[in-house]
């Protein structure tokens, strides 16, 4: 896959059976819808095609970021907020998955575990999940 | 002369009736052997599995003398039979299968010999060559099926019973283990 | 073997003579207005066919596994697969293993492709391959090698040839027509046999218009009928038709759609690769409905033709689906045997979708590195250094 920022080939990591897709050079990364599926199905209660159903379903945020295009179908994605301050993550429109820039994933794991605003709900465990194979980035 | 034309008419169509009743039956019959020669290649297989198999288990198993003798004799008796006739034939293969599984549920007591990676791969080889032979079976009774209809049934039995066509013998599978036998499934 | 091969095919044959015919006809009147010479239209009509015929004939199965990137996989890359495939092989009696491929993509769906029973391949999406447990994967593979042994492959891509030069004339002629005018008209000699050309001017735009739609129709028609047929096929040599039924329903549920799919190519599909919904769905759709399809599995008593056909007819209260000859040749009762997969919530779909990514990786020749933290890096071709740093733990790990 290419990176929806700076256009280099991404890299993959696999954790906990679970795969992303991550750019070595920008830090930012992707995560698909299939793979999303699969690491929320045993965890929530919620149905787990809700997740990005609901995330596609709320407010366009007013911003002033660049709109970044998804990497699989090339639209233009959503700027979406999952319930942490200035955090902005984009979704492809046609459910392809989610972004997290490089400096998204920074702020993630720098802010957590002081603010979890929802216990134990999809985002959550999303948010959990990347900031579980990110932690070495704390120090950076 | 019309009269003579239209016996000569009818003699020719049933000519071509008859001859191409008879190539479709020689086609069948074609279809079982070649089934044959499929069920075959997949107990050759077996066989040869088999003497690999019970040298690496032997290592282990210490106190299965009797259960591993039991699937080399089964499997020579099996072997032997390879040039008999399908009744015979399936009834030594059932004794050999379920010889097999008896030893494959010994083996759960061994988890030594279950993590040596030899065996394993053999295990597996096994099986599934198991269900490679159960599949073959099947095709093997399929044809015979439609051979044997075809050789019973009006009008296709008239050009059988003439040219002497036979019925062919399903591959039945008598002991019960049988059946249960082709159920591992980790591949 | 089978009869249903004959003599379903007779009929099928038949229509693909009319779809044949009505591609003269086409020709005819087309050259008749514009070259005011029917041979000529015949002709162009002719070498457009013959071209798209051998180009489907030989390239056809290349063409259709590169448009969908398709890859090659053997027994090593996905044991399970192979396996199955092996034995729905012997199962069918078919006589060569055809050539597996895994398309990577997360829509759920396969295929089968190849001119004859020699060139024969199957594919399946890497979507399906890690839904399904073994007896859904059987039930799929059984399917897609009843389309190979009933040679329905080759019949359905002669179909969407023969479609495609209707659709392909009939376009052109439409946009020569109303943007260039016909040929008599631009040399300006009609001023006599007026009428006689009036007649000819509207029967080729009758026949523009419904050439294509009739076309549609009968390869929709051969399409759903050869799909039954399979189904039914497949119950036969898996005698499990509930392992073709559950994975129609996974299939079914899916919102995803292939991403390499159009129109050509749909009846090459386990299931109709499109999900759009409409009133003509049912005249115009390649694949039956699949709760109709999956209802049919469900009610077989027996894994038999004649099983399928009770329950297709128990459904539809109608005439067979499968030829009388078959159901006779076939009579005799088949058991269905029971499930061997394990129960469904053990299906681990998590190893899975590794289990088949990994094939993947490795078929795009990404490298794999394993950190000690418990992550595994997988490194595109294209990356030119020779360590890389873990993103988990901040480790260095060298490239092999």
């Amino acid at each position: 896959m290419i990176c929806p920022v700076c256009k280099s080939d991404m890299f993959v990591i696999e954790y906990n059976e679970i795969e992303l897709d991550y750019c070595n050079q920008c830090g930012g990364v992707w995560f698909d819808q299939g793979e999303l599926e699969l690491m929320l199905k045993p965890a929530s209660s919620e149905n787990n095609n809700l997740l990005l159903k609901k995330i596609l379903s709320s407010r366009d945020a007013v911003t002033l970021e660049q709109k970044r295009r998804c990497p699989l179908c090339n639209k233009k994605m959503k700027k979406v907020n999952i319930g942490y301050p200035d955090i902005l993550i984009d979704a492809c429109e046609h459910g392809e998955g989610l972004w997290f820039d490089g400096g998204e994933i920074l702020k993630l794991v720098q802010q957590l575990p002081t603010q979890s605003t929802k216990e134990n709900s999809n985002e959550q465990n999303v948010v959990d999940f990347l900031t579980e194979v990110f932690h070495a980035r704390k120090q950076d | 002369m019309l009269a003579v034309w239209i016996i000569i008419g009818i003699v020719v169509i049933l000519a071509i009736v008859f001859v191409s009743t008879y190539n479709g039956l020689v086609g069948k019959r074609n279809q079982v052997k070649n089934a044959w020669s499929q069920i075959d290649v997949q107990l050759k297989r077996r066989h040869d599995l088999i003497p690999n198999l019970v040298e690496t288990a032997k290592g282990y198993m210490h106190h299965e003398r009797e259960t591993l003798e039991a699937v080399t004799k089964a499997r020579n008796i099996a072997q032997a039979a390879s040039s008999g006739g399908v009744g015979a034939r399936a009834q030594a293969e059932s004794e050999l299968t379920s010889a097999l599984s008896r030893l494959l549920v010994v083996v759960e007591r061994y988890p030594d010999l279950k993590a040596n990676q030899n065996f394993l791969s053999l295990q597996e080889e096994l099986t599934a060559t198991e269900n490679r032979i159960s599949f073959s079976r099947q095709f093997y009774n399929d044809s015979v099926l439609h051979y044997n209809n075809k050789i019973q049934m009006f009008p296709s039995n008239v050009v059988a019973n003439m040219t002497g066509f036979k019925t062919s013998e399903f591959f039945e599978v008598t002991a019960p283990a049988e059946r249960e036998a082709p159920k591992v499934s980790f591949q | 073997m089978w009869e249903q091969i004959r003599s379903n095919r007779n009929k099928s044959i038949i229509l693909v003579i009319g779809m044949g015919l009505l591609l003269f006809v086409l020709g005819y009147f087309l050259g008749l207005l514009f070259l005011d010479n029917a041979t000529g239209g015949l002709i162009i009509a002719l070498i457009i066919w013959v071209i798209m015929s051998l180009t489907a004939y030989f390239q056809g199965d290349s063409i259709l596994l590169s448009i969908s990137k398709a890859r090659k996989i053997s027994r090593e890359d996905h044991p399970r697969l192979y396996n199955v495939v092996e034995e729905m092989k012997i199962a069918s009696g078919l006589e060569k293993m055809p050539d597996i491929y895994i398309i990577d993509d997360p829509a759920l769906n396969a295929f089968a492709t190849g001119r004859d029973i020699k060139h024969a391949s199957v594919a399946i999406t890497s979507g399906l391959l890690q839904k399904l447990n073994r007896d859904e994967l059987q039930g799929v593979i059984a399917h897609e090698i009843s389309h190979i042994k009933n040679r329905d492959v080759l019949l359905m891509s002669m179909c969407s040839v023969l479609l495609g030069t209707i659709v392909i004339l009939s376009w052109y002629a439409s946009r020569i027509m109303l943007f260039g005018g016909t040929g008599r008209s631009r040399r300006d000699r009609s001023s006599g046999g007026g009428g006689a050309q009036l007649i000819i001017m509207l029967i080729a735009i009758v026949l523009m218009i419904f050439a294509p739609i009739f076309a549609k129709l009968i390869y929709f028609a051969i399409s759903r009928k050869r799909e039954y047929l399979a189904d039914a096929s497949g119950a036969l040599y898996t005698r499990y038709p509930e392992g073709l039924a559950s994975a129609l329903e996974k299939i079914s549920s899916s919102e995803i759609q292939v991403q390499a799919a159009n129109n050509a190519t749909a009846p090459m599909y386990i299931d109709n690769p499109f999900r759009k919904k409409g009133a003509a769905q049912n005249l115009s759709s390649t694949h039956p409905p699949t709760a109709e399809r999956i209802r049919i599995l469900r009610s077989m008593s027996g894994a038999s033709y004649v099983d399928y056909n009770q329950a297709y007819k128990n459904i539809h209260n109608t005439h067979s689906i499968i030829p009388e000859t078959a159901l006779t040749a076939s009579s005799g009762a088949i058991p269905l045997r029971s499930a061997q997969s394990e129960k469904e919530g053990e299906l681990d779909e998590k190893k899975q979708a590794r289990e088949t990514s990994d094939v993947l990786w490795r078929l795009n020749e990404y490298k794999t590195v394993d950190c000690g933290c418990g992550v595994r890096l997988r490194v595109p071709p294209g990356y030119r250094g020779t360590e890389i740093k873990c993103p988990r733990c901040g480790s260095i790990n060298q490239l092999k």
